[in-house]
C-alpha cells in the first residue's frame, strides 16, 4: 500500500520534472568585457537613465558572464540628454575605457548627434530608447533596440482609424523636438491616407501661451480623438483645458508617456483616464519565460515593478550578451555589431526581437490605457 | 383550590435551615416538623412513623436519598429548590420563589413518577457513559457553541465496541462512542429527539446511542444539530435509540459514567425503572405528562447503527475513517438493482444502436437537436454506474458484468457509426464533429459532473433517473459516433482525436461517479486492494491521454486568446483579428480566423502575416482565414 502511495506520487513529479531545464554552470574565464551605458542620469529626463540601468542591473543578476566565462563590466556616463556631451562620452567609453559595445537611453535628439560620428568609433551603439527612424541612417554601427516611430506613428493612426473607427483627429506637436514633430507628421499623413481627417494641427512648445484659447479653437471643429506625441508636461496642460470645458474627446500619446504619467504626474492621473498611449510594454500582459525570469528578479532586486523602461535595458543587456556570445572574441567591435545586425527572433520580454542589417528592430508595439489610476493592456501589434 | 398535607417532615441541612420558619408558619395549617439530614438518615423508620408526606431542600444528593426512601417506605415528596439547583427547578418545574415553593411543597396528590436506579444510584436527570458529542449540546445553544463543542470532542474520537441487553432479552452488539440515558433532561440535543415519545411514568428508560462511524458521519449530525429546532419524527443518521425497563450497557473497555453530571460509577452498568415508584409535587405543566405514554412498549432502532461486520471496522480503526461504509444488506434494494444493470440485455444493444445511428446522422446534418435525441435514447448510465459501485465496493462480479456491458456497447456504437459512414455517399465534416474533434476543458467538466450526477441519482429513489443519463449521454454519445465516423472515413487521426475524448470522459464519469458513491457512504467495509489497483489503473489511463491532450488543449486556447489581443500591420494594412480558434487534422495544427481589414489582402499581404504569426510560435502552422472588410 505504501509503495503504491510512494508511486502515485512520483509518476506526476517524474512527468514534471521531465519538462524542467538543467541549468548550465559557466565557468568564470578570469576575462572582463566592458559595456558602456550612455544615459540622462540627471535633468528632465532622469527616468530613462536610471529606469533602464536598473534593468540591465536585474538582466545582469540572472547573467553576470557570457557563455564562454567572460565577465561583464558597465562603464556607466551620465550624458543629462545632452547631445554635445553624449558625443563626448561617446569617445570617451571607446577610446579611454574600451568599451566593446555601448547601450544607450537617451533619446532621439542625443542619438541623432552620436549617430554622426558613429562610424568614426567602430563600435556598436545599442539605442534602446530613441525611436526616430533616421538614427539608424548614414551610419553602420547604430542599432535600434525599440521600434522606430514610422512604425510607431503609422500604428497609432490604423488603431484609431480601424479600431476605434474614429474619423477626426486633433494633431499636437512640438516643434522644437524631433520627436514630436516626426510622429506626428508621420501619423498624420497615414490617418489621412485611410480617409481620416486632420481637423487641427497644433504646435505647441513648454512657452506656448494662451494655451485656453487653442484648446477652445481645437473644441470648436469637434474632433472625436486628440492625438498628443508630446512632453508629459505639455500633455497635463492640454488635459487641464479640455477638461475646463467639460470635454472629454479619446486622447492618444506615444511611447513613454504612461509609464512618464504613472511616475512623475500621479497627481494629475485622474485627469488622464481613458488615455491611450503606444508604448513597449504594459503591465499585465503576458511574458516570454525570459520575460518572467527578468521580471521576478527586477521585483526580488527592487521591491516594485519594472517601467518600460528598465524592460528595455534587461533586453537591451541580454540582446547584446546573445550577440557577444556568437563570436568567436566577444570583444571584437565589429564582430558584435555584425551579430547585432544579424538578430533573428530573439526572445524579448513579451516576444521576438529581430534587428535588421540596417539596425532596425521588428519587435511587437503595444497600445495601453489609463485605467482607474493604473496602465491597462489593450491590444499588441506586431 | 389546591389541597394540602395535614403534617408533614422538613428534612433539611444547615444551609436551607432558615427555611423551617416559613414552613411552620404555613397559610395552609399543615404541621411541619423539622429534621436534620444526618438525623433523619440515622434512624429513617423512626422519623418515618406516621409520616405520609416530607418535605426536602438540600444539595442534590440529600434530595436523590430522600427520594429512595420515599420509594421504601411511600411517602409523598416535596421539593424547595435552592437558587442554584437550576435543573431541578427547571425539570420539575419548580417555583424559583421561595413563598410559591413551600406553598407548592405541602401540597397533596403528587405526581407519579418513575425512578431510576444505575448500578443502584439514582439517576435524575441523565447519564452518559463514553463521548457522545453534539448529542449532549443544549438545544438552544448558539451555532457558535455547538460547533466550538463538536470540534473540541473530535480531538482523539473513536468508536468502541459496546453490548445493550434490554428487559425483553434483547442483545444488541454494536459500535458506538457512547451513549446517554435520558430522564427527565429537556435542555439537550439528545432529549429533542425523543421528545415525542418520553415519560417520566411510562415505566421505561430512553437511551440514545452516538455512533457516528466516519468524518463526514460526524460532520452531518453536526448539520442536524444545528439545524434542529423542533423534535425529530425520524432519528438523525449515526444515532441509536433504545427504550426498554431495564437496560445493560457492556463496554470492549471500562467507561467512567457521569450520573446527572456527577462521576459516579463505571460499565458494566445496570439501569432499571422502578415504575411510580414516586410521589412528588411537581409543577403545573407537568402535572398531566406522561399517562399517555405510560403503556408502551419496548423500542429498539438501531438502523443507524453499525452491524455485524461494519462493527469489525469500526474495531480496527484507531480513527474514524473519512469516509462512511456500510454492508450490503444496508442497500437491499439498490445492489439487485444494479446487478441487473450491469446485465447485457437485447433492449440495451437495440437502443446503443438506435442512438448511435441516429447521433451519427445528427452530425452529418449539423444537428444539434438530432443529437440531443440521440443522447435521450442513449443507455449508457447504468452500466457506468454499476461500474463505479463495482470499483468501490470492490464487487467482481458487478464490476466484470457492467465492463462487459459497456465494452460490447461501445463496439456497437462504433460498428454502427463506422457502417453508416461507410454506405454514406457523402463524408462531409460538420462543425459539430469538428467540436468533437478539439476537446476543451469544460467537456471534462460535463463527464465529471454527469459523473457526480449519476451517483447521486441513483441514490436517491426520488430523483429522476434519465436527467443524469442524458448528462452521461452528452459527454458520451457524439464522441463514440465521430469515432466511428473516423473508422468509416478509414481517417486514424479522425478516430483516435474523437475516441480520446470519449476515453476521458468515460474515465471521469466513472472515477466521478466512483468517488460520489463514497462520499454518499456506499463504501464496503472491507475494502480489497483491487478496488485500489482497479481506480489506480483509471488514474494513470486518464492520466495519460489527459497529459497528451489537454496541455495542448491549455496550450491552443491561450493562444487563441492571446491572438484576439494581437494586431498585425502587415505591408502598411492593419489586421484585426475578430475570432481564432485551432483544430488539429491529420497532426496537422491548424488556425481559423475571422480578420478585419481595410483594405484588399495580396498573397504577398497574407504570405507576410503568416510569417509573422509563426515567428512566435514555433509550431508549424496552417492558416485559413476568412477576411471582413471595413468600409
Amino acid at each position: 500500500m505504501k509503495n503504491l502511495v510512494n508511486f502515485l506520487i512520483l509518476f506526476p513529479l517524474i512527468f514534471w520534472l521531465d519538462g524542467c531545464d538543467q541549468k548550465p554552470v559557466i565557468a568564470p574565464s578570469g576575462k572582463t568585457i566592458k559595456i558602456g551605458i550612455i544615459a540622462p542620469f540627471s535633468g528632465p529626463v532622469l527616468a530613462y537613465g536610471t529606469e533602464g540601468l536598473k534593468g540591465i542591473e536585474a538582466a545582469r543578476q540572472l547573467q553576470p558572464y557570457l557563455q564562454n566565462g567572460d565577465r561583464i563590466e558597465l562603464v556607466v556616463e551620465d550624458d543629462k540628454n545632452d547631445p554635445a556631451l553624449s558625443v563626448q562620452l561617446l569617445k570617451k567609453l571607446v577610446e579611454k575605457d574600451r568599451a566593446s559595445a555601448i547601450i544607450t537611453f537617451s533619446s532621439s535628439k542625443p542619438v541623432l548627434a552620436m549617430a554622426k560620428v558613429a562610424d568614426n568609433y567602430q563600435t556598436s551603439v545599442l539605442a534602446a530608447v530613441a525611436t526616430h527612424p533616421d538614427i539608424t541612417k548614414g551610419n553602420g554601427f547604430i542599432s535600434q533596440l525599440g521600434f522606430d516611430d514610422d512604425f510607431q506613428g503609422t500604428v497609432a493612426a490604423l488603431f484609431v482609424r480601424d479600431d476605434l473607427l474614429i474619423d477626426t483627429v486633433a494633431v499636437f506637436n512640438n516643434p522644437t523636438s524631433v520627436y514630436s514633430s516626426h510622429l506626428a507628421a508621420k501619423f498624420e499623413m497615414k490617418f489621412k491616407s485611410i480617409g481620416g481627417e486632420i481637423t487641427d494641427t497644433v504646435a505647441l512648445t513648454e512657452e506656448t501661451a494662451e494655451l485656453s484659447e487653442v484648446i477652445k479653437g481645437v473644441y470648436e471643429q469637434k474632433p472625436e480623438l486628440l492625438y498628443l506625441p508630446i512632453s508629459v508636461k505639455n500633455v497635463v496642460r492640454v488635459i487641464r483645458e479640455v477638461r475646463k470645458l467639460d470635454w472629454k474627446p479619446k486622447m492618444m500619446g506615444g511611447d513613454g508617456l504612461i509609464s512618464t504619467m504613472l511616475g512623475q504626474h500621479k497627481e494629475d492621473i485622474d485627469l488622464a483616464n481613458g488615455m491611450l498611449a503606444t508604448d513597449f510594454f504594459a503591465h499585465g500582459m503576458p511574458l516570454t519565460p525570459f520575460g518572467n525570469r527578468v521580471s521576478k528578479k527586477y521585483r526580488e532586486k527592487y521591491k516594485e515593478t519594472g517601467t518600460p523602461f528598465a524592460a528595455l535595458g534587461a533586453e537591451g543587456y541580454a540582446l547584446l550578451l546573445d550577440a557577444m556570445s556568437r563570436c568567436s572574441d566577444p570583444a571584437d567591435r565589429d564582430c558584435i555589431n555584425r551579430q547585432i545586425r544579424s538578430t533573428i527572433n530573439f526572445t524579448g520580454i513579451i516576444g521576438n526581437i529581430s534587428i535588421g542589417p540596417n539596425g532596425k528592430s521588428r519587435r511587437p508595439l503595444c497600445i495601453n490605457a489609463i485605467q482607474s489610476g493604473r496602465s491597462k493592456f489593450i491590444f499588441k501589434v506586431y | 383550590m389546591a389541597a394540602y398535607v395535614t403534617s408533614a417532615l422538613f428534612v433539611h441541612t444547615e444551609d436551607t435551615a432558615h427555611l423551617i420558619e416559613p414552613l411552620q408558619n404555613n397559610s395552609a395549617g399543615t404541621s411541619v416538623t423539622p429534621v436534620v439530614f444526618d438525623a433523619f438518615m440515622q434512624s429513617p423508620h423512626a422519623q418515618l412513623t406516621g409520616v405520609d408526606h416530607v418535605v426536602v431542600s438540600g444539595p442534590l444528593e440529600v434530595v436523590k436519598q430522600t427520594m429512595r426512601l420515599a420509594a421504601t417506605y411511600h411517602f409523598s415528596l416535596g421539593i424547595i429548590p435552592t437558587k442554584e439547583q437550576i435543573d431541578l427547578i427547571r425539570f420539575y418545574d419548580l417555583p424559583k420563589n421561595p413563598a410559591a415553593a413551600v406553598d407548592l411543597a405541602l401540597q397533596r396528590d403528587g405526581q407519579a413518577m418513575d425512578l431510576i436506579l444505575c448500578n443502584d444510584k439514582i439517576m435524575l436527570f441523565k447519564a452518559t457513559v463514553g463521548r457522545i458529542p453534539i448529542l449532549d449540546t443544549p438545544a438552544k445553544a448558539s451555532w457558535i457553541r455547538v460547533l466550538a463543542a463538536a470540534l473540541k470532542k473530535f480531538v482523539g474520537f473513536k468508536l468502541y465496541t459496546f453490548r445493550f441487553s434490554t428487559a425483553g432479552k434483547q442483545k444488541i452488539n454494536t459500535a458506538a462512542s457512547g451513549c446517554m440515558i435520558l430522564q427527565q433532561s429537556r435542555r439537550s440535543f439528545a432529549s429533542s429527539l425523543i421528545s415525542h415519545d418520553h415519560s417520566f411514568s411510562d415505566g421505561m428508560i430512553s437511551m440514545v446511542i452516538s455512533a457516528p462511524i466516519s468524518i463526514i458521519a460526524y460532520v452531518t449530525l453536526l448539520w442536524q444539530a444545528l439545524r434542529s429546532s423542533k423534535g425529530y419524527k425520524q432519528l438523525p443518521s449515526s444515532i441509536g435509540y433504545i427504550k426498554s425497563p431495564q437496560i445493560d450497557i457492556a463496554a470492549e473497555i471500562p467507561f467512567d459514567v457521569l450520573i446527572d453530571d456527577e462521576d459516579a460509577t463505571h460499565t458494566p452498568l445496570h439501569c432499571e425503572n422502578i415504575p411510580k415508584a414516586l410521589r412528588v409535587n411537581v409543577g403545573k405543566s407537568l402535572q398531566d405528562e406522561g399517562v399517555s405514554a405510560a403503556d408502551a412498549g419496548e423500542i429498539i432502532d438501531i438502523g443507524n447503527l453499525p452491524l455485524e461486520n461494519e462493527l469489525l471496522k469500526a474495531k480496527r480503526h484507531k480513527r474514524i475513517p473519512f469516509f462512511s461504509y456500510a454492508s450490503e444488506e444496508r442497500f437491499q434494494d439498490l445492489f439487485p438493482a444494479l446487478r441487473e444493470d450491469a446485465r447485457i440485455n437485447s433492449i440495451y444493444l437495440v437502443l446503443m444502436v438506435l442512438s448511435t445511428m441516429l447521433a451519427t446522422v445528427g452530425l452529418y446534418l449539423s444537428s444539434a437537436s438530432v443529437i440531443i435525441g440521440a443522447m435521450l435514447l442513449a443507455p449508457l448510465m447504468s452500466p457506468i454506474v454499476s461500474l463505479s459501485m463495482g470499483i468501490l465496493r470492490g464487487n467482481i462480479e458487478l464490476f466484470k458484468n457492467s465492463i462487459g456491458k459497456i465494452v460490447i456497447g461501445v463496439l456497437i456504437a462504433l460498428l454502427s457509426s463506422a457502417l453508416i459512414t461507410f454506405l454514406f455517399p457523402y463524408k462531409p465534416i460538420t462543425d459539430e464533429m469538428l467540436a468533437r474533434l478539439n476537446p476543451t476543458l469544460l467537456d471534462l467538466a460535463v463527464a465529471i459532473i454527469s459523473g457526480i450526477a449519476a451517483a447521486y441519482s441513483k441514490s436517491f429513489r426520488e430523483i429522476i433517473q434519465s436527467l443524469a443519463g442524458v448528462a452521461i449521454a452528452v459527454a458520451l454519445v457524439p464522441p463514440l459516433a465521430v469515432a466511428g465516423i473516423g473508422i468509416g472515413r478509414t481517417d486514424f487521426h479522425f478516430f483516435y482525436q474523437a475516441f480520446l475524448l470519449f476515453s476521458t470522459n468515460l474515465i471521469g464519469i466513472i472515477i466521478a461517479a466512483t468517488f460520489t458513491f463514497r462520499v454518499l457512504g456506499y463504501s464496503a467495509v472491507v475494502r480489497r486492494k483491487a478496488s485500489l489497483v482497479v481506480v489506480f489503473v483509471f488514474l494513470v489511463l486518464i492520466s495519460i491521454p489527459l497529459y497528451l491532450s489537454f496541455s495542448r488543449i491549455v496550450e491552443d486556447r491561450i493562444f487563441e486568446q492571446s491572438l484576439r489581443k494581437e494586431r498585425f500591420l502587415v505591408n502598411e494594412k492593419y489586421l484585426i483579428i475578430i475570432k481564432a480558434s485551432i483544430i488539429w487534422r491529420g497532426g496537422n495544427r491548424i488556425i481559423l480566423m475571422d480578420v478585419l481589414a481595410r483594405e484588399p489582402l495580396t498573397r504577398e499581404d497574407l504570405n507576410s502575416f503568416k510569417k509573422k504569426i509563426q515567428a512566435n510560435i514555433n509550431k508549424k502552422l496552417i492558416i485559413r482565414l476568412k477576411t471582413f472588410y471595413i468600409p
